[in-house]
């Protein structure tokens, strides 16, 4: 049963700060994939909502723009938006790699970038992708503009350093330089309509050999998307070669278990996170060391 | 509250509560039935309709969030007593079993050859993948869409 609760369609973002400043139990409505069937099920993460502000009609909120510096996302971009954009495709493949797996395709014609990661379920297929790409979070209230980074934005699960009078406007993706490589894979029950098991982004930046920067960050397989900085840390500066990707894959094996302890899962899922990485990493190095040999 | 919005091509207007969802409206107050309620949290498909054109699941929108919204349920995909070619080809190739999941198969396959006229198996298969079939295998049906491209191609 959807609870009875008050509805404002939005046409501007001054309207959305006005309201939500007004209202504390007022919360910001899009896609509705999470909230819809939250409220079906009874879920307790939603009994508190008393105003729904619907920002559907906002085209600030879902236009998708070239920076100098970076690309940005609406906040309530859809996914078959973000599927189909010429530039996220051409410079953040991995985002469209990922976001392309998520739910059906009725579920990516509604649910929006910006509620994937709000929602911060542990298994949001965006998080790892845009983890990897440093996004950054433009975020506004009555009182300010503010920018933060997604990793730093997202607290626990389900928990976000949004605070109830603020509202995320963009995502932002800072251009990386043309020499990184990367993959994104997703292992769910089965594929479409699947909740994430395990989901990895990597990206690797080599130079003559070296590892000059990696970035590795994985989902559902942590309480919430993590990047693994210590790790990429201990990779930089070093040879790409099997033996470190075998060694930051147990790293990150031992890490995920600090982080979450021994579940039922964990025998399972352990070595296969760790493999994958492994295969993840082995693969981009050879991809890159191909494309160098044909650059010759 | 008050809503307009356009429902199988014709302007409509509701008096919509905030409990409703759009498939509920649709059933309830628009007595249109061929939409089905499944799951009810947007993994089955059978509530699949058009709002704008795209193809959503109509358990995952609040009634409230239509206004000013093209709404094609299963009912106007049919030319009045004339089936569309999606739908004559369901019944040939088979496609239909229990019959519960066709009209959200129907539209969804009417989005995918509205957007992608010549699509390949796979695609097919992505743009049926949010309709659960329990009888079929889904053979049947991918051999429907396939055929109904073909027709749709030649008739153009």
């Amino acid at each position: 049963m959807i609870p009875e609760h008050k509805f404002i369609n939005a046409d501007n973002i001054e309207d959305v700060l006005r309201l939500l400043n007004e209202n504390d139990n007022a919360k910001v409505i899009a896609g509705g994939t999470d909230i819809i069937p939250g409220f079906h099920i009874d879920s307790a993460r939603f009994k508190e909502i008393e105003l729904l502000i619907d920002i559907n009609k906002i085209k600030d909120f879902n236009s998708i723009e070239l920076a100098d510096n970076h690309l940005s996302i609406g906040a309530s971009s859809n996914f078959t938006q973000i599927i189909n954009d010429p530039n996220v495709n051409k410079y953040f493949p991995l985002l469209v790699n990922a976001v392309s797996q998520i739910g059906s395709h009725q579920i990516r014609n509604r649910a929006t970038i910006g509620g994937n990661f709000i929602n911060n379920a542990p298994c949001a297929d965006s998080v790892p992708a845009l983890l990897i790409y440093n996004a950054v979070l433009e975020i506004k209230s009555i009182i300010e503009t503010k920018e933060i980074p997604l990793s730093e934005f997202l607290l626990k699960q389900y928990q976000t350093a949004l605070n109830t009078n603020e509202v995320v406007t963009r995502v932002k993706l800072p251009f990386l330089n043309e020499n990184y490589s990367g993959k994104f894979y997703k292992l769910g029950r089965r594929r479409g309509v699947a909740i994430s098991r395990i989901s990895l982004a990597v990206l690797m930046k080599k130079s003559n050999g070296i590892i000059e920067d990696v970035r590795i960050a994985g989902g559902a397989v942590t309480p919430i998307g993590t990047r693994f900085t210590k790790i990429e840390d201990m990779m930089k500066g070093k040879a790409a070669k099997s033996d470190l990707f075998k060694e930051a894959a147990q790293k990150i094996g031992e890490q995920i278990l600090e982080l979450t302890g021994l579940r039922w899962s964990s025998i399972y899922k352990l070595p296969v996170v760790q493999q994958k990485i492994y295969q993840l990493l082995e693969e981009i190095n050879l991809e890159m060391n191909s494309v160098n040999k044909n650059e010759n | 509250m008050k809503i307009k919005f356009t429902l199988n091509k014709k302007k409509v207007t509701a008096e919509v509560e905030s409990t409703e969802r759009l498939i509920d409206l649709l059933r309830n107050k628009f007595q249109l039935m061929g939409t089905k309620e499944g799951c009810s949290i947007g993994e089955c498909g059978a509530c699949t309709i058009l709002m704008d054109g795209k193809a959503v699941n109509s358990c995952l929108v609040l009634a409230e969030q239509i206004e000013g919204a093209e709404i094609i349920t299963i009912e106007g995909i049919a030319d009045g007593e004339q089936l569309h070619p999606i739908q004559e080809n369901f019944i040939k190739a088979g496609a239909i079993q229990c019959g519960f999941c066709t009209p959200g198969m129907v539209v969804s396959s009417y989005e995918l050859l509205n957007e992608n006229p010549e699509p390949n198996e796979e695609e097919i298969k992505e743009a049926i993948a949010g309709n659960l079939c329990r009888c079929t295998g889904y053979k049947q049906i991918i051999d429907a869409v396939k055929i109904s491209a073909e027709q749709l191609r030649d008739s153009k």
